[in-house]
């Protein structure tokens, strides 16, 4: 064929296809929601269920539990009789491996092939089937660590919205219970130590007008520990923070990391002899307590949570812990992972049951407006306050002698204004 | 002061164990020629493995940790050496860094898989996952002294000290004092050469590999407590020790080993002292890339200009000649039924994963030009994508359409493409793909971290565009969209290859000098090719980014990158459709086999870094496979060309090619019978038969071009002939490789020095002449080596070191000894030293095939001449036999009857 013929072959098939593609689309660009009274993924019995859940990773950090979690709540709603003579169809997490584009294809299979009516839990660092998903309008429940749990319509944190939306508003959890830790927060100086990215900064910045909100000097607040892989010498972070107090060692050291970071930094602080106080969000996890390492290095520290303890005697904790067992058939370490699924299962459960033997999308998000309860594990939770903000409620719990004490109850506290 | 002195103390941690990976990778590196991309995930495994049996299992640490490193690691090493390593040394340099990035993934896979089936077999396995404070070899948790005022040490830094000094003495006696050392750096010297002196290059291959895979063991197991059992962290701890091995050139195992150190140190006092930098978000991050980036733009040696040809090879055109219809057709049709599918038979999830992997193929389509037309292998072409889509993204929320974001994000994405082709001018190959590398990780952890450009973890939603009635919110309208896109830039790329400026990117690829000589810029033909390559990635990745309607920071990191870039080269990266078929086994081959083979996540990824080993094989790509080897059967199958009449050739007919009819004359040496040979299709020799017999000279006389080296390489086993036969002392060696031809005693000196320049004196005559009475004597006989002995031998003059390769024979004659030009370049007075060496050896009975192109001095030593012309013996006779006008028309090629004849009478042997 000559060039020419060629080319002009090549635009007019182009032509043909993208003309094809018109006249399909303005057809078939309906969304995947409700179509006459019958929702997706409903029947007369059931409800199907689905999940994601970052479970092999590369990081050697894993969600997996999240999965036993919500079964274990599930298994009890179907034992109880289901949501409104419903029982749920939980087909299990989807395993997203952290990857951002395998969570927007987890997200579409659970949808366009296996028809679910919802998707609890979904816990995962990345959120990049939010977009699909609220288009989509599936109810989806998780972990609020990611600004796609604030905002959309559809998507909601177990525990809210834990990422501060300027405009919105900083839970004192943290910070009161701090200050009840430590005899108040007048006068107490406090260092905050970030990784150096720009999540980093972002906690810094929350961070530091919190704590001064709740009254505390912050006389260190810096975004600059290498975020890619842990420093083998953390001599250059602690001389500047133990020398950070007009020269003396601040009050409380509050450290935003991860766990194998703050296993580093507490370890090199207490070389030292600090004697202050030592805080993070992220340490709650009974299985540390198995390495005499991270034992050793967290011992003495205050973690903050953000749902009941373990070592809580309530009612609501021993059915979970009952409930974990029944699901896992043996007894196995608690940890905050199972938590996160077993509410973002009970948070939909609750909606659910408040939406009523109709089920369909629409009458789902209009039983989640203005949904509202109090004395859960999470505390005491409201929406669509909630996909706006956090619920407010933590504890603090110490590790002492190789178990979690609980050091400030858990309690819902009102939050700031974030400017 | 204190503080200094505890940043340098404990910046030596990382640095031993920076120096353990470091020394690795030069040691495989030299071995093979393979950038190692998988040592840091072997060092994971190692540490998971350690994991497993010290904290599950209850195994002892130290025997534990004594298996892994000493067993264990060197058998993996081993395996992979017979499995892929070995095989790679022989293919393209993409082929060799994409086969490692394969292992990268799967090797920590296949470990975590291991633990899977454990568990499931009820073995008490710990979950790899969620696993802090790990123990290490020493005391859990670590003990540690106060040495003074804010300088302390723990056990495990201790121990971590101690153990790299050990390694460090021992490796150095080893290399120094052994006679398996001194073989090692010969083969990092020159590995052909080794070959030719009777060691087996690939056992000692071996041997390096099982040596560099302990050692990465060792620095896993030791780096345990720090980095716990993120295959990520590791990974990225080995991408910085590669500083320290550029620091050694990739030669130098002393230099890797204390850059390796300096390293730890210079990262630690950078993060103690850079307060300067506290505004700048990501900077501490950044230090290790920021010190290799800078350490290979200093140090990398500027790469030759010319020769980079042989080092990536391009593939032969199978369908070279054939009609538009044939070539293009397939692909034609594929695409019509794929557009056809999508609005009949794909079910809406179908749909979208099709459409993701259009999207990806944009994406990918851009490495056939930086990698397919360039040979330059760019690892950012992720950082153009995500570089791209925030622009775009940005702009967008602004208010701008569609159109005119893309516009601006494709040239944003073009002009990073600028800035990355910087170090392309100064750099190739392996130093260009880790220099690309790091300024992929420079843009994740900087210039992504800028606020306003990322806008936190929310990034910017990208909605799918609407041109009037085409809503591409619809995926399949998405999809035909992006396959008219696809077919576009195909068409675009393959039309742009067949231009002057295609023509142009190929001879900088496979000629820089030449191409500069003949007036292509290389610089700004390099430059066109990353911007051109960045700026489809940056238009990709604005797509792709529209299917998933929004784009954040961490969306495509460069770890991404880097899969990518081994995905596409699995495929095929010379063709741009092959780059389509990546994208859409990338976004299917996943979801096939979670739905029809394995529930494992594991799996697919184990499976994903076999495409190495298939690459060790088929350099060209899965895609291409089965056509090139057809093509190659063809054309070694499709007859010689013709060539003009001679008398050898009737004779050919006589006799079958290749029969084992043939029997040598009795007291032949080395006889060479009918052999014809070339390369890749190309043929150079057209039936050379030639009989060497003991204590005589043959000299073998001819033009440039003659085919004199390839007659060589022939005799000594590195070239295996098409047809005809090579026998050793009448028996047939034609399938003995130079190792066993050498060991049996036929040596070949190569053009040029046959010498070791790297090692001493006394070094290269140790290889030859293991016991030290024999080295004494060749002492003893040439007084000028004796007195330089521990020199290295590359300070020698030309003279002095043809002498020095000559030597030891002396001392042991071999055989045979084929000696290529051993005149070349040398003064004549030393050339009769030499003509007077050689004639000592045929004294003491050695068969000598002497090839030269001077005849002059020549004829003076050898006892017959055979004229080799156009690849045939066109005469060969006794030395009192040549005539000057006869010597004269060999030269000049002319063939006339008589000489026929002659030929006939001599060749067929007495």
């Amino acid at each position: 064929m000559p060039r020419r013929n060629r080319t002009r072959t090549f635009a007019a098939a182009a032509a043909l296809l993208l003309a094809a593609t018109a006249c399909n689309s303005a057809a078939t660009s309906a969304s995947g929601g409700d179509k006459g009274g019958s929702a997706r993924g409903v029947s007369d019995d059931s409800i199907k269920v689905g999940g994601i859940v970052s479970m092999t990773t590369s990081s050697g950090y894993s969600k997996r539990d999240t999965d036993l979690g919500a079964k274990a709540r599930y298994d009890r709603a179907n034992a109880e009789g289901g949501v409104n003579g419903r029982k749920i169809d939980y087909l299990g997490a989807e395993d997203d491996g952290q990857n951002p584009a395998k969570n927007l294809a987890a997200a579409r299979k659970l949808v366009q092939q296996d028809k679910v009516f919802a998707i609890s839990p979904m816990s995962s660092v990345t959120f990049s089937g939010a977009d699909f998903l609220n288009k989509e309008q599936v109810p989806t429940f998780g972990w609020g660590t990611v600004p796609q749990f604030c905002g959309p319509e559809y998507i909601y944190g177990f525990t809210g919205c834990l990422v501060p939306m300027p405009g919105g508003t900083l839970t004192q959890a943290w910070q009161k219970g701090l200050a009840e830790v430590m005899g108040g927060a007048r006068g107490k100086s406090v260092a905050i130590l970030a990784n150096d990215n720009d999540a980093g900064t972002f906690a810094i910045r929350t961070y530091k007008q919190g704590f001064a909100a709740a009254g505390f000097d912050v006389t260190y607040a810096k975004a600059v520990v290498p975020a890619t892989s842990t420093p083998s010498d953390w001599s250059a972070y602690t001389k500047e923070i133990l020398r950070s107090d007009g020269g003396k060692a601040p009050d409380a050291v509050v450290s935003v990391m991860q766990t194998p970071y703050n296993i580093g930094l507490f370890t090199a602080l207490k070389r030292t002899g600090y004697q202050g106080v030592l805080t993070d969000p992220t340490d709650y996890d009974p299985g540390l307590l198995a390495k005499s390492t991270s034992r050793k290095a967290l011992d003495g520290v205050h973690v903050l949570l953000t749902f009941e303890p373990f070592e809580s005697d309530s009612a609501r904790m021993k059915q979970f812990k009952a409930d974990i067992r029944k699901a896992a058939g043996k007894d196995v370490p608690l940890n905050m992972h199972m938590m996160t699924g077993y509410m973002s299962a009970d948070l939909f459960l609750a909606i659910a049951e408040k939406a009523g033997r109709d089920l369909t999308t629409a009458s789902f998000q209009e039983a989640a407006k203005g949904f509202k309860d109090k004395g859960t594990l999470v505390g005491d939770r409201e929406l669509p306050m909630g996909q706006k903000e956090s619920f407010g409620c933590g504890a603090l719990v110490q590790l002492k002698n190789g178990r979690y004490e609980v050091s400030s109850p858990y309690r819902c506290y009102e939050p700031i204004p974030f400017k | 002061m204190a503080d200094l002195l505890g940043f340098v103390l404990s910046g030596l941690v990382s640095g031993a164990l920076y120096a353990l990976l470091a020394t690795g990778l030069v040691l495989s590196y030299s071995a093979s020629g393979l950038f190692n991309f998988a040592h840091g995930a072997t060092a994971y495994l190692c540490a998971l493995a350690f994991h497993e049996l010290h904290s599950a299992f209850g195994w002892p640490a130290v025997p534990t940790a004594l298996l892994l490193v000493c067993v264990v690691a060197p058998g993996l090493g081993w395996g992979l050496d017979r499995l892929m390593f070995r095989k790679l040394a022989k293919v393209g340099e993409t082929a060799q860094i994409v086969a490692t990035i394969g292992l990268l993934v799967a090797l920590p896979a296949l470990g975590l898989w291991i633990v899977e089936l454990l568990e499931q077999a009820g073995a008490p396995v710990q979950p790899a996952e969620n696993q802090f404070g790990l123990p290490g070899v020493g005391p859990s948790p670590a003990v540690s002294w106060q040495l003074m005022d804010g300088v302390g040490v723990d056990s495990d830094q201790l121990i971590t000290w101690v153990t790299t000094a050990v390694v460090a003495a021992g490796l150095w006696l080893l290399l120094r004092h052994t006679p398996l050392g001194l073989r090692l750096r010969a083969v990092v010297d020159n590995r052909s050469l080794v070959e030719l002196r009777g060691m087996s290059a690939d056992r000692l291959s071996s041997v390096a590999w099982m040596l560099s895979s302990a050692l990465a063991g060792l620095a896993g197991v030791l780096a345990t407590p720090l980095l716990g059992l993120s295959a990520h962290d590791f990974t990225l701890f080995l991408f910085v020790s590669a500083t320290a091995a550029v620091l050694g050139r990739f030669a130098s195992i002393p230099l890797a080993f204390a850059g390796g150190l300096a390293l730890g140190v210079l990262q630690n006092l950078v993060a103690g002292y850079a307060s300067f930098a506290d505004g700048l978000t990501g900077f501490r991050t950044a230090v290790p890339f920021l010190i290799l980036f800078a350490g290979l733009l200093l140090m990398a040696r500027r790469q030759r200009t010319a020769g980079t040809a042989a080092v990536d090879a391009p593939p032969p055109d199978y369908l070279a000649g054939r009609s538009w219809g044939r070539r293009w057709g397939p692909w034609a049709a594929g695409a019509a039924l794929l557009a056809i599918a999508f609005y009949t038979v794909t079910t809406p999830f179908w749909s979208g994963i099709l459409a993701q992997g259009l999207a990806v193929s944009l994406v990918f389509l851009s490495f056939t030009v930086v990698t397919g037309l360039g040979a330059m292998v760019s690892l950012a072409q992720a950082t153009f994508v995500t570089g791209a889509a925030l622009v775009a993204g940005l702009l967008m929320s602004q208010g701008w359409p569609f159109l005119g974001a893309t516009l601006v994000g494709t040239c944003a994405a073009a002009l990073l493409g600028a800035l990355v082709a910087l170090p392309a001018l100064r750099l190739g190959g392996r130093s260009l793909a880790l220099a690309t590398l790091a300024l992929a990780f420079l843009a994740d952890q900087v210039l992504f971290q800028t606020g306003w450009l990322r806008n936190g973890d929310t990034g910017w939603a990208i909605p799918r565009p609407v041109f009037g009635p085409v809503d591409l919110g619809d995926d399949r309208a998405l999809g035909v969209a992006l396959l008219v896109l696809v077919a576009a830039v195909v068409a675009a790329l393959s039309a742009l290859r067949n231009s002057p400026t295609g023509r142009a990117m190929l001879a900088v690829r496979s000629a820089p000098a030449a191409a500069m000589a003949s007036g292509v810029s290389v610089v700004r033909t390099k430059l066109l090719l990353f911007t051109l390559s960045a700026g489809l990635a940056g238009f990709g990745g604005v797509m792709y980014a529209s299917y998933n309607t929004r784009i954040t920071a961490t969306d495509f990191t460069a770890m991404t990158g880097l899969i990518w870039l081994a995905v596409v080269v699995a495929a095929g990266v010379r063709r741009p459709q092959f780059a389509v078929v990546a994208g859409l086994v990338f976004a299917l081959a996943p979801h096939l086999i979670a739905d029809y083979v394995t529930e494992s996540a594991h799996l697919p990824v184990i499976l994903f870094g076999l495409a190495g080993l298939a690459l060790a094989n088929d350099p060209d790509g899965y895609c291409a496979a089965v056509s090139v080897r057809r093509h190659r059967h063809r054309v070694s199958s499709s007859p010689a060309p013709p060539l003009p009449e001679s008398p050898a050739d009737s004779r050919i007919a006589d006799r079958p090619p290749g029969s084992s009819s043939y029997a040598a004359e009795e007291d032949s040496a080395l006889t060479l019978h009918e052999i014809h040979a070339g390369y890749d299709g190309a043929p150079v020799l057209h039936g050379v038969t030639l009989t060497v017999r003991r204590g005589e000279i043959l000299a073998l006389l001819g033009p440039n071009g003659a085919g004199k080296t390839t007659t060589c390489r022939v005799a000594a086993g590195l070239l295996t002939p098409r047809t005809g036969q090579v026998l050793m002392d009448g028996r047939d060696a034609n399938r003995q490789t130079p190792v066993h031809r050498s060991r049996e005693g036929v040596l070949l000196a190569p053009e040029g020095r046959g010498i070791f320049p790297a090692l001493t004196i006394d070094e290269n005559l140790t290889l030859h002449l293991p016991h030290r009475t024999d080295r004494d004597a060749v002492y003893e006989r040439f007084p000028a080596l004796a007195a330089r002995r521990t020199v290295g031998a590359g300070s020698l003059s030309g003279g002095e070191q043809q002498l020095l390769a000559l030597a030891p024979l002396l001392q042991r004659p071999p055989k045979v000894l084929i000696a290529d030009e051993p005149s070349l370049g040398l003064a004549p007075r030393v050339v009769d030293e030499v003509f007077r060496l050689l004639t000592e050896l045929r004294d003491a009975g050695t068969a000598l095939l002497l090839v030269e192109e001077k005849a002059a001095e020549i004829l003076g030593v050898a006892d017959r001449v055979a004229y080799l012309a156009q690849g045939r013996v066109s005469w060969c006779g006794p030395r009192a036999e040549v005539e000057a006008d006869r010597l004269t028309e060999a030269y000049l090629g002319i063939d006339t009857r008589t000489e026929g004849n002659d030929t006939r009478t001599e060749v067929s042997g007495p």
